[in-house]
């Protein structure tokens, strides 16, 4: 290596420093045309994109202070006019322009592209409100066209089982971006038109660059959809991109989350609306029946219907009371009948010998019984009498004086001795004293000693 | 295509929803007999019934359409590349 003196040897920062330098005094002050492309805006305010042509591109920056000036929406694919400078950003040694201002000049070559594929499709009335098709209120069967990887279907089926869409999805797995994403698009739609039980079709990709939505806006993808037999939801991008597939899908979703959203929203509505309806439903039969209820209540205290009632109470007691006299009436009549029958069967049975026969035996049972009972009768009274007889009898009997002292003398036969001619000397004689007898013979008789005496 | 329909079988969920509107719209007329009006709650329970019970067994399926040959697609289940 050659001898170098020692002050000739920059250090990187010096290069970049000095590159810097140099490149900040001759292009503070310059304009520049380009087309801009991968454009970013920070959180922080500023712009970062490309300005390219079709040669060559340069980095960008737009600071927040100039970017907060600019009258219009900065985006891929528009052709600006710059006024700022050139310079390097000395960490990395990278040069770009920081614009201070910016204002669009016509378009881009995508831009262009865009427009006049727009313009085209517009003539052949493409986009017209008349074409949109509705979507399906509650599709059972539908197509998914779009990246199996990536966020945009990891977002749709969790949008689509968050809103409990009760649906089957068939994913047909695409490129969405670079060379030949557009014709495997377009292929995807036409298949899926060929599949009879799917009702619709999403289109969707997540968010990215203007060019890498692109393949959204080629002819072929916008031909596709314009054919598709069933309803097509786009949802690409974000909010603010707006590609040919969105103007000729029957609806245009925001994002591909927006788009299933609207697809399962039928669903969502299904269900709030069954629910409301059984509500409805019970209200209704409920407020039904009460105002039935409440009308027989009125009808009933109606005066009309109070005359009604009375007559009717009337009606029921008059009725009462005829029951009550025929049933009297019939009574009296079976009974009389009854009476005559009876009489006539008891004549019947008087000329019955074998019943004649009865009725004396009968009444000569009567007789007898009645003969019994007299006769009883008769004794218990002559009981009676003798009974009362006998104890005035007692009253009188001799054997009462007896115990007075009094004897009775007897002979043997029994009979009283009254008089003593009727006693010879000898005769045996019983005497009878009150507690005893005693047998005795005449020693002697004497005439006329005791009363006559 | 597998599986055509098959797992709706015969209700159709518009169709429901639309004769229950029906039969709720000419309940609120309120011109029916009572006979009539209780005939259509009890049609209109059982649909709300029968909607719910579909409801309640329907989920999301999800599959991945692979291209067997041309116009002839068969299904796999989904799951998410990374």
């Amino acid at each position: 290596m050659a001898a170098v003196p020692a002050n000739k040897i920059y250090t990187v920062y010096q290069i970049n420093k000095m590159v810097d330098d140099r490149l900040r005094s001759e292009f503070s002050d310059i304009w520049v045309v380009g087309e801009v492309s991968n454009f970013k805006a920070y959180p922080s305010g500023h712009l970062y994109f490309a300005l390219k042509d079709e040669r060559s591109q340069i980095p960008a920056v737009c600071f927040r202070e100039a970017a907060q000036r600019l009258k219009f929406q900065l985006k891929d694919g528009d052709l600006i006019i710059g006024h700022g400078r050139v310079e390097v950003y000395v960490p990395n040694g990278r040069y770009q322009l920081i614009l201070d201002t910016i204002e669009p000049k016509g378009l881009g070559a995508l831009q262009r592209a865009f427009e006049e594929l727009k313009r085209k499709l517009e003539r052949e009335g493409l986009f017209k409100p008349e074409r949109k098709r509705p979507l399906p209120k509650l599709p059972q069967t539908i197509g998914i066209i779009t990246s199996p990887a990536g966020a945009a279907i990891h977002d749709m089926l969790r949008t689509l089982q968050l809103h409990r869409a009760h649906l089957k999805v068939l994913i047909y797995p695409v490129q969405v971006q670079g060379e030949g994403a557009a014709e495997q698009i377009a292929q995807a739609i036409w298949e899926m038109n060929t599949l009879e039980n799917v009702e619709l079709l999403i289109v969707g990709r997540g968010g990215g660059s203007w060019e890498d939505l692109w393949p959204f806006n080629e002819e072929v993808v916008a031909r596709a959809i314009a054919s598709s037999r069933v309803p097509v939801v786009t949802g690409i991008g974000h909010e603010v991109d707006w590609t040919i597939a969105d103007f000729v899908a029957d609806v245009r979703a925001a994002t591909p989350t927006a788009a299933a959203t609207l697809v399962a929203r039928g669903w969502e509505e299904f269900e709030k609306r069954l629910d409301d309806l059984w509500v409805e439903m019970k209200q209704r039969v409920q407020e039904f029946i009460f105002d039935q209820e409440r009308s027989v209540d009125v009808l009933i205290k109606h005066r009309g219907f109070e005359n009604v009632s009375r007559r009717l109470s009337e009606a029921r007691y008059q009725t009462e009371l005829l029951a009550e006299m025929l049933n009297r009436a019939l009574n009296q009549k079976v009974n009389l009948g009854y009476q005559k029958l009876n009489s006539v069967v008891e004549r019947l049975n008087r000329q019955n010998p074998v019943a004649r026969v009865m009725h004396w035996r009968v009444l000569l049972e009567t007789f007898s019984s009645r003969l019994e009972k007299g006769f009883i009768n008769a004794k218990n009274k002559i009981d009676a009498r003798l009974t009362k007889a006998a104890a005035s009898l007692d009253a009188l009997s001799p054997l009462a004086q007896l115990a007075r002292g009094y004897a009775i003398c007897q002979k043997p036969d029994g009979s009283v001795v009254v008089s003593v001619d009727n006693i010879r000397l000898g005769d045996e004689v019983v005497v009878r004293i009150v507690d005893g007898s005693l047998d005795c013979q005449v020693k002697d008789i004497m005439k006329g000693v005791n009363g006559g005496g | 295509m597998a599986g055509k329909n098959s797992d709706v079988e015969s209700i159709d969920f518009e169709q429901a929803l639309t004769e229950l509107e029906k039969i709720v719209k000419e309940l609120e007329a309120g011109s029916l007999s009572l006979e009539k009006s209780l005939e259509l709650f009890e049609r209109g329970v059982k649909l709300a019934r029968l909607c719910k019970e579909k409801l309640a067994v329907a989920e999301l399926k999800v599959s991945k359409l692979i291209k067997e040959k041309e116009g002839v697609f068969a299904e796999e289940p989904f799951k998410a590349e990374d």
